[in-house]
């Protein structure tokens, strides 16, 4: 459970942009794999050509079931097993935390109760669990935009959990926090992808960040994939290779 | 690499908030204030499910007896729709005229207390009335006719914009007319320069907007002798052989109101976010009234 | 290395003022209305006349360019004749094609200025010379065809008839016409050379005001006068008589209440099913909601629609459908009315919401209805809210009004005592809706500021 596998997998943009090009590999089960490239390489474009959320061709197999193609409900079916976390935490802000932890849960329930609010108990307590192990379940009653960003971000966190995922997607989770809370939402991801044995994708801007929470790395460039290998075999030449550059420090987040 | 552990306030459990009350309260309260006065309402109408169910047929009948509508006496129609929008005009400048300095007046800002809040008073009393009532009550002195019509429109314009522009003006940004008044600058002169500019595009696109309403306004004081399109509409509705006519009429009213409010909102983008939009009709008006065009220092000496 | 020296920068020219060109508006204009006015000038020469008068000092203002100036003139004539030619000798109505047909004139003069003021400046394109004839041909066309179907130039002709100026009705005509169609043309030639749309929008709004205020026969004399019968006036409204007999030979009643609850009663109706009819609608007619864009172009089309409709029309409509005097009909007069202004309302307001959660939503893999539900409706939620109380407030107003057209409540009643003159009744009951409007306008502002 949690095995995806590209196979010539490319994304066109509706405007003719070709995001993603002839993209074929395969992440198997409880793996934590870090995205990097530069903005406009086709890291957010290869997260979400996983849930189906841009137009893609080729075949994406998501626990052996197909992405390309797929029918509404087949896709609602798959995305309900993948958690999605954003760089701008795309909470609704002025629901309560609890109630945006609870979104995760909508996939889960009949069309009757979510139209009149009535959450099953046990989809309250599912919530609820995400949001301890993210230790935020103090402001469950609290409204999101009363939050400090590194709060947010970890309800939005709650919030993939709450789907109880065999995969969770992370598009540059830290890029809007400061380096101290980076460092405690990465160290959830890492958590959760070890507790909980999720399959964990993670886009990342910063190569030290990478460095330190990442295991496999995949490196884009121009929609293509240039590195794919062990986080313990990158090297400056490496990363020259994705980034077209030599490192500056602002490419590093300390 | 190793990998640093938690830290000790993540490890430390959190303790789960019970759910509070009040919101669970409040929404049961505010459902209830909407249900037994819905209730109430609905059986003192007497709307019963049999009442609802035989309505869209009735309303079915009377449709069908409008459509294919009748254009026979056109010219009529047209005349009776230019005089609602003339009473429409008149009443949008009047309102337009009047309301701008009592918006002043009724700003708290700009104006002392005690002569805002008797301002706004005045201003709330006159909105109080809804236009056909003040037509009903001015046809007494100003006998039937669009005049009637124009200065119960005016009147009521004047209440409404009266106080939405007191409103865009005590919204401006305080900064500019304590600068000029820093300055040496008079009270007038704190209007003219600090005031106006900020508040001014707002409350001419208001104008506009009251404009389309007035349109609508004017549409139906026909009904009691003050002009326009809406007596036609009437009498011949009261006819079963006259429904398409009437039908024709409706058309035309629809299709005058959805020109002057096509017209007037592009306008209204334009003044307020000061760029072009991107619709045909604004287009046209651009390239007719060279509107818009961005402004060039490259004039002939 | 930096080695750019210091540069001297370059002062832009001031760009052109509004008062530049006012001059020679206002006077080119005032030079027609006084020959066209003064005496027994033909129509062509007044006109001319003034528009030479303005040229002249536009351009000697600009360009000084002679060539451009004759251009000018040359093009006016040519159009000013055409247009006496062909309306010389009329005295019958000029039907609108008459009037395509006379303008063409003014479309050759607008062409003209249109060249002038492209050469002038080729920073302007050249459609500006297609839009000056568009705008001079279609101002006359418009003004001269307005002129004679609604009878503009009564008083002034019936004055000049008088005088034994004119036989037929024309020079009256040709002044107001020309003065019209010279405001149109000159006020979109004067926001070309400005850039000033301003100045176009006075112009044209001092025209369509002119004609308004003629068409709806306006008089402030007659409002000073009214003013000066005050007194007179208020003894038939006052005091007001709160108690009259329900029919004839019966005791005095009071008879406000009942139809005044029927009023609030409508009112309610109409707020709550309307503003919950809304709700779907709303989101559909929102490019960031709707489910698709012929379910958006659907929505939105039949707002529009259902909003072009005045309050009163639904009243008469339904009245008509299910039975006259029957509330019912107001109910749902008020039912179309509140979802109409709901729905354009909150879909502008759900045009401007954060697409964030609604994108979370979906990765999460709820269905497009939950999306809305749970990430959507929360984000535009107090908006509804203080959208819902103001549409009730509104209904109070609006179903008073309905009763007119035989929709139920309060209106029914004070158009009943009206046709019986009973004005001393009618201001109890216009009383009783002052109040009750007033009231509720307090409590729908309290429950906002208390809600939101």
């Amino acid at each position: 459970m949690g095995s995806i596998e590209f196979t010539n997998t490319s994304v066109t943009y509706p405007g003719g942009l070709v995001a993603l090009k002839d993209v074929s590999l395969s992440i198997d089960e409880g793996e934590f794999v870090v995205v990097v490239g530069l903005s406009g390489a086709g890291k957010s474009t290869m997260l979400r050509a996983i849930n189906g959320l841009v137009p893609v061709s080729g075949s994406v197999m998501v626990d052996g079931r197909e992405v390309v193609g797929a029918s509404q409900s087949e896709l609602r079916a798959i995305r309900s097993d993948v958690g999605m976390i954003f760089q701008t935490f795309n909470l609704v802000n002025r629901s309560r935390v609890v109630n945006n932890a609870l979104m995760g849960r909508l996939s889960k329930i009949p069309r009757w109760r979510s139209l009149l609010g009535l959450w099953p108990a046990e989809d309250k307590e599912i919530a609820l669990q995400s949001l301890e192990r993210v230790n935020i379940v103090e402001k469950a009653y609290v409204r999101a935009s009363d939050l400090s960003g590194g709060q947010q971000q970890r309800v939005g966190i709650a919030r993939a959990l709450a789907q109880e995922p065999q995969i969770i997607l992370a598009d540059e989770p830290v890029a809007s926090l400061d380096p101290v809370t980076s460092h405690m939402v990465m160290r959830d991801l890492q958590r959760i992808n070890r507790d909980l044995g999720i399959t964990t994708l993670i886009n990342l801007h910063f190569l030290d960040l990478a460095r330190q929470y990442g295991r496999r790395l995949i490196g884009l460039n121009d929609g293509r994939v240039v590195f794919d290998g062990d986080i313990a075999d990158v090297d400056d030449e490496v990363f020259r290779g994705i980034y077209g550059r030599a490192i500056t420090p602002d490419d590093l987040l300390d | 690499m190793t990998v640093p552990d938690l830290t000790p306030d993540q490890q430390m459990q959190q303790l789960r908030p019970k759910e509070p009350l009040a919101p669970r309260v409040i929404r049961w309260i505010v459902g209830i204030l909407i249900v037994i006065p819905f209730i109430w309402a609905t059986i003192g109408l007497e709307i019963s499910p049999e009442r609802i169910w035989r309505a869209p047929a009735e309303i079915w009948v009377l449709l069908t007896g409008m459509f294919p509508p009748d254009f026979e006496d056109s010219g009529r129609i047209v005349a009776k729709l230019l005089e609602s929008v003339y009473i429409a005009w008149i009443g949008t400048m009047m309102g337009a005229v009047f309301s701008f300095p009592l918006g002043f007046m009724a700003a708290t800002n700009v104006a002392p207390r005690w002569i805002a809040i008797p301002t706004r008073g005045i201003l709330s009393a006159i909105r109080a009335f809804p236009e056909l009532i003040l037509a009903v009550i001015l046809i007494v002195p100003f006998g039937l006719g669009p005049f009637t019509g124009a200065l119960a429109i005016g009147l009521h314009s004047i209440g409404t914009l009266g106080k939405l522009s007191s409103e865009v003006i005590e919204g401006v940004d305080g900064g500019p007319i304590e600068a000029i008044g820093s300055a040496g600058g008079t009270l007038p002169l704190q209007m003219r320069y600090g005031i106006v500019p900020q508040a001014m595009p707002t409350i001419v696109s208001y104008w506009l907007y009251r404009f389309e309403i007035n349109i609508r306004a004017s549409a139906v004081l026909g009904l009691v002798g003050a002009g326009g399109i809406g007596a036609e509409i009437v009498a011949r509705l009261s006819f079963r052989a006259d429904w398409p006519k009437a039908g024709a009429a409706l058309l035309a009213t629809i299709a005058v109101v959805l020109i002057v409010d096509a017209v007037s909102s592009s306008i209204r983008r334009r003044i307020i976010t000061g760029q072009p939009s991107t619709s045909l009709l604004s287009k046209g008006m651009t390239a007719l009234t060279g509107a818009g065009r961005p402004p060039s220092t490259e004039l002939e000496a | 290395m930096n080695t750019f020296a210091p540069e001297t920068q370059v002062r832009p020219t001031e760009p052109p003022r509004a008062v530049r060109y006012l001059t020679p508006l206002a006077a080119g204009i005032a030079a027609t209305g006084v020959i066209g006015l003064a005496g027994p000038v033909g129509p062509l020469w007044g006109t001319l006349v003034g528009l030479v008068t303005f040229g002249a000092l536009f351009w000697a203002d600009i360009t000084r360019r002679i060539l451009d100036a004759g251009i000018l003139v040359a093009a006016g004539i040519a159009g000013m004749s055409y247009f006496d030619w062909v309306l010389a000798g009329r005295s019958g109505p000029i039907d609108f094609k008459l009037s395509l047909i006379a303008a063409v004139g003014w479309v050759v003069y607008g062409a003209g200025t249109g060249f002038v003021i492209h050469r002038a400046q080729p920073s302007y394109r050249r459609t500006i010379i297609g839009a000056q004839a568009v705008a001079w041909g279609g101002g006359a066309t418009l003004a001269l065809f307005t002129a004679t179907a609604m009878g503009v130039l009564a008083p002034l002709n019936a004055r000049q008839i008088s005088n034994g100026d004119i036989q037929e009705l024309t020079i009256g005509l040709f002044i107001v016409t020309g003065l019209a169609a010279a405001g149109v043309g000159l006020g979109a030639n004067f926001s070309f050379a400005t850039r000033l749309p301003s100045l176009f929008a006075s112009g044209l709004v001092l025209v369509v005001s002119v004609m308004a205020y003629n068409e709806i026969k306006f008089s402030t004399a007659a409002i000073a006068t009214q003013l000066g019968r005050i007194g007179e006036i208020a003894d038939d409204f006052w005091p007001p008589v709160w108690k009259w007999p329900k029919s004839l030979g019966q005791p005095d009643t009071f008879n406000i209440i009942e139809p005044f609850i029927e009023t609030l009663q409508i009112a309610i109706i109409g707020a709550v099913t309307g503003n919950l009819l809304a709700l779907p609608l709303a989101f559909y007619a929102s490019r960031m909601t709707a489910p698709s864009n012929v379910a958006y172009r659907i929505a939105k089309g039949f707002l529009n629609v259902v909003r072009t409709i005045p309050d009163l029309v639904w009243g008469i409509f339904f009245a008509t459908a299910v039975g006259f005097g029957n509330p019912f009909a107001g109910a749902l007069a008020m039912i179309m009315f509140s979802l109409a202004i709901m729905a354009k309302l909150l879909s502008e307001t759900v045009d401007a919401i954060d697409i964030g959660p609604l994108e979370a939503g979906r990765a999460a893999g709820a269905r497009h209805t939950q999306v809305i539900q749970y990430g959507a409706f929360p984000q535009v939620k107090p908006n509804y809210v203080a959208y819902a109380l103001y549409i009730f407030e509104l209904n109070i107003r609006a179903s008073v009004v309905i009763g007119f057209v035989g929709a139920g409540g309060i209106g029914r009643l004070l158009n009943e005592r009206r046709n019986f003159f009973q004005w001393d009744q009618v201001m109890a009951i216009v009383l009783v809706i002052f109040v009750s409007v007033l009231l509720i306008e307090w409590f729908s502002i309290w429950a906002r500021r208390k809600l939101v």
